[in-house]
């Protein structure tokens, strides 16, 4: 009986230590399950959200250029259905807007084209699903340099985008094309898509020549990531030619905006606009 | 008397504008216009803190409301000395935000959209978006008749002013005892009567003067009148372009216009008055702009009701003071939930950090944001004017988020001075080069010499602060590029100048360019020893440097004192004969307050002396510096705010900076970084 007390104790008392032992167990390995589970349902989903947000081109129209090209008149025009006078901008302008054969909603960032606030295009590249650069065709003949200085700006950051972006489509808009007398065999739109080409592609030659070969400077601080050389101009012929250019396909449209006049809402009849709308609505 | 007026948002949309000049009209359509100007050169420069800005003769005054983003702008002759306009843009501003308060509200919603989260002004503002009839026109349509009312009642007051001042007869000092003090009454306390009969008085006073003054010049005057309704007609020339020509005839005819038109308003206005006056509209306008979105029929009553009493209680308070606009902000604010919540509204507000920025609230922070600048040695002058337009930008504006009015200060002052260092102009100076050599090569292709014209730089500043030095690293780093530089020796005057430019010369031929043992042959020195005049050394050198086929002359001066007018005459006269394709200021990154002296003397006397000397063929064109060099850049450490003080004062960009002892030692300047800098503690 002695022997059998203990006996029976010993299981007794060593029945309940591995039970506790054994429940604990299993609450926490159910607890890590559900916790190991649930841990990489959410990081799978993230992964997932995260691969599919850097998969998806934006959403936004950016509508770039050197200052008094017409940007925020362009802006306007597809907003309020009308073209309203405008100064330079000191800020940029975001707008929404519904494209009208199938309402297609895009957004329209207008970025400010002076010198110094002309670099905040960079901000919203990321979420840019077609980049229009807007030139004004009746004084490009003037300001040649400065304008393709910034298309540089553009080129080079269109060309440094990060993989996992999907390119954004570039178009260059030979804006105020009304301004240009159109001739027997061109129309005005045409002579100035062909002004504004020609014109740029020898400024960029330009720019491209003076870049090969030369020594650039450091700048100051950190040096590497983003060093003073530019590139963004490559080309598989020697000269520069939008043709070739390696960065993408680029899309020349003409276009022209009148002060006063209201834009045309359906797409029955043909305004200033009008290719540049069928442009966009093409977009993928 | 004024050109030109307009109400715009900082977009660059056009709200409404007015031309009352043919020449102002022309010009407004064009880029050329005096607005764009002042936005281009003035408010993007981070100079919205200066009071006027003047431009091809027009004087320019404008103001902001920032929390709708709007710019008021006045453009006027700069000559006329108009008293009243300051009093006008602040009424002007707070009758247009009062009248069309709901409509900007949308109007500013929609050029803020967010990408597809709507806040709570971004739903009121893409909810009516798409049933919003975006009719600009005729919103405004009623505000011409506004903006002529308001204009006529400073326009009369101004003549009254400058009437008494001018007439030092007894009853003409009786005048401005009488009807100035009313005014102020009618400001405090608009009580009904007042306003009316003193108005009555001073206009009869007004039309009986302006009568007998003006027997000769009626027909044009009417003319002038009807012209101005028009909407900067032809026929508005008629009137104001003759009327600029001398002042009494356009002051007087001015005040003839102004008195006719009494005649015909005054009967309406008067009965407005009657049923709304001031008080009864502050009461009352809140609750019939939320329950009525009809803009055109409010805009017909305030309007005429206000007009008067409104322009001048808002003329006497704004001096001292922001609140008012903050108080109609408040009182007709639709859709802002922190007002319309009342306390708990405004206790939340303050847990999130979502206020409205007043001056109170912004004057410790700003002034310790200066004397931060000021300790990374930005020259005080310059810190205050930049912190002004910091602040400028963010009174009334609303700030959200957790930092508070610290972190909006902070990043308004980082994008303030981001923009202010950011070169407007390329400063590639490669590229420049070459164009130059390629279109005078290419201009060259029928004629016979084949020569190509030589890209010149001279290089200017006071004494010490390393000219020649840098000339040599510039030197160096073209000659690496495959340029042939020629380097001119025109400082005669210093002992061992020339000398110190021959071991330069030495040292650099004997450096290898691209993987070659020497260079000789890619780098001369042009000297003719000390005494000589310096304008002609340089201009021997460029002939020279053009004959043997250099592609580049570096012009060393003289280093010379910024008040030392007889140098700096020389110098100026130097630029002029030689019209160099780059004027370089070299500057030192230790100055501290000196930099914006200098750089102003340096950059005004070049652009003085060689405008009036008109050497260089009759074309004397203005020259001032195009660009800088900062030297010495290691040896302040962070404290680099002599970049900031320098390229404020020109807006020219830095184009080197020179950091060390060796020729390799030249930098490019980046913007973020000396930004960083400047910010850090």
């Amino acid at each position: 009986m002695d022997g059998s007390h203990p006996s029976h104790e010993a299981p007794s008392i060593g029945q309940p230590t591995p039970e506790v032992v054994s429940a604990v167990s299993v609450m926490n390995s159910q607890y890590l399950l559900f916790g190991s589970l649930s841990l990489a349902v959410l990081i799978l989903s993230l992964l997932f959200l995260a691969r599919k947000k850097a998969q998806s081109r934006g959403n936004s129209l950016l509508l770039v250029g050197a200052s008094d090209g017409g940007k925020t008149a362009i802006l306007s025009t597809l907003l309020y259905k009308q073209t309203l006078p405008t100064h330079t901008s000191m800020q940029t302008n975001m707008a929404n807007i519904s494209l009208p054969p199938s309402n297609k909603a895009l957004r329209i960032i207008d970025v400010p084209g002076h010198p110094r606030i002309r670099d905040q295009f960079r901000e919203y590249m990321s979420d840019a699903k077609a980049v229009a650069f807007v030139v004004d065709a009746s004084t490009i003949s003037r300001n040649g340099a400065a304008v393709a200085d910034h298309l540089h700006q553009v080129l080079h950051t269109l060309t440094s985008l990060p993989p996992s972006q999907v390119p954004p489509a570039f178009t260059i808009v030979a804006h105020k094309c009304d301004l240009l007398k159109a001739s027997t065999n061109a129309t005005s739109e045409q002579l100035a898509i062909n002004r504004v080409r020609t014109i740029l592609e020898r400024e960029l030659d330009k720019r491209k020549a003076s870049h090969a070969g030369g020594v650039g400077m450091e700048s100051l601080g950190a040096e590497g990531e983003e060093g003073a050389e530019l590139g963004g101009l490559e080309c598989s012929g020697n000269e520069f030619k939008f043709a070739e250019w390696e960065g993408g396909e680029v899309a020349f449209i003409g276009t022209s905006v009148a002060v006063g006049k209201a834009a045309v809402v359906d797409g029955e009849k043909r305004d200033g606009l009008s290719d540049f709308r069928d442009w966009l609505v093409e977009l993928p | 008397m004024l050109d030109h007026c307009s109400i715009s948002h900082k977009g660059g949309v056009i709200l409404w504008s007015r031309s009352f000049t043919p020449a102002a009209s022309q010009s407004a359509a064009s880029s050329a216009s005096p607005v764009s100007s002042l936005i281009r050169d003035a408010l993007i420069e981070g100079r919205s803190a200066e009071s006027q800005f003047e431009k091809d003769g027009y004087a320019l005054k404008w103001t902001f409301v920032n929390d709708l983003e709007l710019i008021f702008v006045v453009a006027y002759q700069r000559i006329l000395q108009l008293t009243y306009v300051d009093d006008l843009l602040a009424a002007l501003k707070t009758l247009f935000v009062k009248v069309f308060q709901p409509f900007l509200a949308t109007f500013v919603a929609s050029l803020h959209a967010a990408s597809s989260s709507t806040t709570l002004l971004g739903a009121s503002g893409s909810g009516s978006e798409t049933a919003f009839a975006w009719d600009f026109t005729s919103t405004f349509e009623k505000w011409d008749t506004v903006f002529d009312n308001l204009l006529k009642t400073f326009e009369t007051k101004a003549a009254q002013e400058r009437k008494s001042r001018l007439k030092h007869i007894d009853p003409a000092v009786h005048t401005p005892v009488e009807s100035t003090p009313p005014s102020d009454d009618q400001s405090t306390f608009p009580s009904q009567s007042n306003p009316t009969t003193v108005d009555e008085e001073q206009i009869a006073r007004n039309v009986q003067a302006l009568k007998n003054r003006l027997k000769p010049k009626g027909p044009g005057g009417a003319a002038g009148r009807k012209g101005r309704r028009g909407v900067g007609g032809a026929g508005s020339g008629l009137e104001s372009v003759p009327g600029s020509d001398s002042d009494t005839p356009s002051k007087a005819k001015k005040s003839k216009t102004k008195a006719r038109r009494k005649w015909g308003d005054e009967a309406p206005s008067e009965s407005d008055m009657a049923s709304l006056d001031f008080s009864y509209i502050q009461v009352d306008s809140p609750s019939t702009k939320q329950t009525t979105m009809s803009l055109s029929a409010l805009v017909d009553q305030a309007s005429m009701g206000t007009r008067t009493n409104e322009g001048m209680y808002e003329v006497k308070d704004w001096d001292f003071d922001v609140p008012p606009t903050r108080n109609v902000a408040a009182a007709t604010a639709v859709e802002k939930p922190g007002t319309s919540l009342g306390a708990l509204g405004s206790l939340f507000s303050r847990i999130t950090g979502s206020k409205t920025l007043t001056q109170a609230d912004l004057a410790p922070v700003l002034e310790g944001m200066k004397q931060h600048l000021m300790k990374k040695n930005v020259a005080k002058e310059i810190a205050e004017k930049v912190v002004e337009s910091v602040g400028e930008d963010l009174i009334g504006r609303r700030i959200t988020g957790w930092g508070g009015t610290n972190t909006a200060v902070r990043n308004a002052l980082s994008t303030a001075l981001t923009r202010i260092l950011t070169p407007k102009t390329s400063t590639d100076l490669l590229l420049s080069i070459r164009t130059k050599l390629s279109e005078s090569q290419s201009s060259m292709v029928g004629g016979q010499t084949g020569k190509k014209e030589p890209y010149s730089i001279v290089f200017v500043g006071v004494n010490g602060v390393g000219k020649s030095t840098n000339l040599s690293k510039v030197c160096f780093w073209l000659v690496q590029n495959g340029m042939r530089v020629l380097i001119a020796a025109c400082d005669t005057f210093r002992s061992g100048a020339v000398e110190q430019l021959r071991v330069h010369v030495r040292n650099l031929s004997m450096l290898g360019v691209n993987g070659a043992t020497d260079s000789k042959g890619r780098v001369e020195l042009y000297e003719k020893g000390y005494g000589k005049d310096a304008a002609g050394i340089a201009k021997e050198s460029i002939s020279y440097a053009k004959d043997h086929d250099f592609d580049v002359v570096l012009i060393d001066t003289a280093g010379r004192m910024q008040d030392n007018e007889p140098l700096m005459r020389a110098l100026a006269k130097l630029v002029s004969t030689n019209s160099p394709d780059k004027i370089i200021f070299v500057g030192e990154a230790l100055v501290g307050n000196e930099a914006v002296d200098q750089l102003t003397k340096f950059d005004r006397a070049l652009r003085d002396f060689s405008a009036a000397s008109g050497y260089g063929g009759g074309s004397a064109k203005e020259r001032g510096i195009d660009g800088m060099i900062v030297t010495k850049w290691d040896t302040v450490d962070d404290k680099v705010g002599a970049a900031l003080s320098m390229t404020y004062v020109t807006g020219q960009p830095i184009i080197f900076v020179g950091c060390g002892q060796t020729y390799t030692d030249l930098r490019q300047l980046r913007v973020s970084n000396v930004v960083q800098a400047i910010l850090d503690d």
